[in-house]
């Protein structure tokens, strides 16, 4: 049988309080808890914590989006070029490969710049920055 | 009119007809919102931009599920391209997100929030879906697109952020 951890016990005791199939046997459960202080602190505290959020309620906001929402569909889709703009960017990089493949063809510092300047306006389209890192991201458990 | 017949006839071009989606569910849906970006102003632009994204998607619509339950996968991906162009830096000094309630003071409600904010989108979001909106561990699976056991690890890392950040009085006074 699997060796239960505090997380798993305390992860099962919520679920339980929240009305769900716990993953463990209420046995299980029990005999852990009746061994571990430090779960029998941390679940009245969770459960404390439940006690909190079930006792607030969202404030209600009175809104009516539909009159811009209206406006806006009834003008034709914005021309974002979405996947003819990639396209284009790939034939661009495609045609300065080609030309880069010509022999004995120096065309200048210029030129060696030209995909570096496609790239930088293509994050400026899109309005995104490869620089930033998301912080955010999370691992899936 | 019914969900199944509005779409319907949006699908055949009729806009006037996807006001009655959009009253049906915008409240519910600024409340989502709110619950993920923490701004009202800001969860008010990302339901109606995913409110437009759903309606050049109709054609799309995916029959198998609920009309809600599409709409918020378009709705929860603006919220997430908002909070990825700007962070949380705003400090709140009133409490936006819940109502008063009796017998829980302005500074506990504060505090709430404050550490509802301090939460990961991921996160603040899944305590929304299930305290403000009591979905259930399927549910909140289906909603947020996930298996039921990340569902469960997700709220017990959620629920374990908050009781960290929520130190002291606020806890004390509900403990038994």
């Amino acid at each position: 049988m699997k060796e239960l951890t505090c997380e798993d016990v305390l992860m099962a005791q919520m679920a339980a309080a929240d009305g769900e199939e716990p993953a463990f046997s209420g046995e299980q459960l029990a005999a852990h808890m009746t061994a571990c202080a430090n779960c029998q602190n941390e679940l009245k505290q969770l459960l404390a914590l439940d006690r909190v959020l079930v006792s607030q309620t969202l404030a209600e906001a009175n809104v009516d989006l539909w009159p811009a929402i209206e406006n806006r569909i009834a003008q034709p889709a914005s021309s974002v070029l979405h996947w003819q703009l990639f396209a284009l960017i790939g034939l661009l990089l495609v045609t300065y490969k080609l030309l880069e493949m010509l022999p004995a063809r120096d065309l200048g510092l210029a030129f060696k710049l030209v995909p570096l300047v496609i790239v930088t306006l293509l994050f400026v389209v899109i309005k995104e920055n490869p620089f930033r890192i998301n912080t955010e991201l999370m691992m899936e458990r | 009119m019914d969900d199944a017949e509005a779409i319907k006839r949006c699908q055949q071009g009729d806009r006037e007809v996807f006001r009655h989606l959009v009253e049906r569910y915008q409240k519910r849906a600024v409340a989502h919102a709110l619950a993920i970006l923490f701004n009202r102003d800001d969860a008010e632009d990302a339901v109606q931009e995913a409110f437009i994204d759903a309606f050049r998607a109709i054609a799309t619509f995916d029959t198998s599920r609920t009309f809600y339950q599409w709409f918020y996968v378009l709705l929860r991906n603006r919220c997430y391209k908002m909070t990825a162009r700007r962070r949380l830096t705003e400090s709140i000094d009133e409490a936006v997100l819940v109502d008063p309630q009796p017998g829980v003071t302005n500074e506990t409600r504060l505090a709430l929030e404050k550490a509802l904010q301090s939460l990961t989108r991921e996160e603040r979001e899944i305590i929304g879906l299930k305290y403000f909106s009591g979905l259930s561990y399927d549910e909140l699976a289906v909603h947020l697109q996930i298996p039921r056991g990340t569902v469960m690890s997700r709220l017990f890392s959620a629920r374990r952020r908050l009781k960290g950040q929520l130190t002291g009085t606020v806890l004390r006074e509900q403990e038994v």
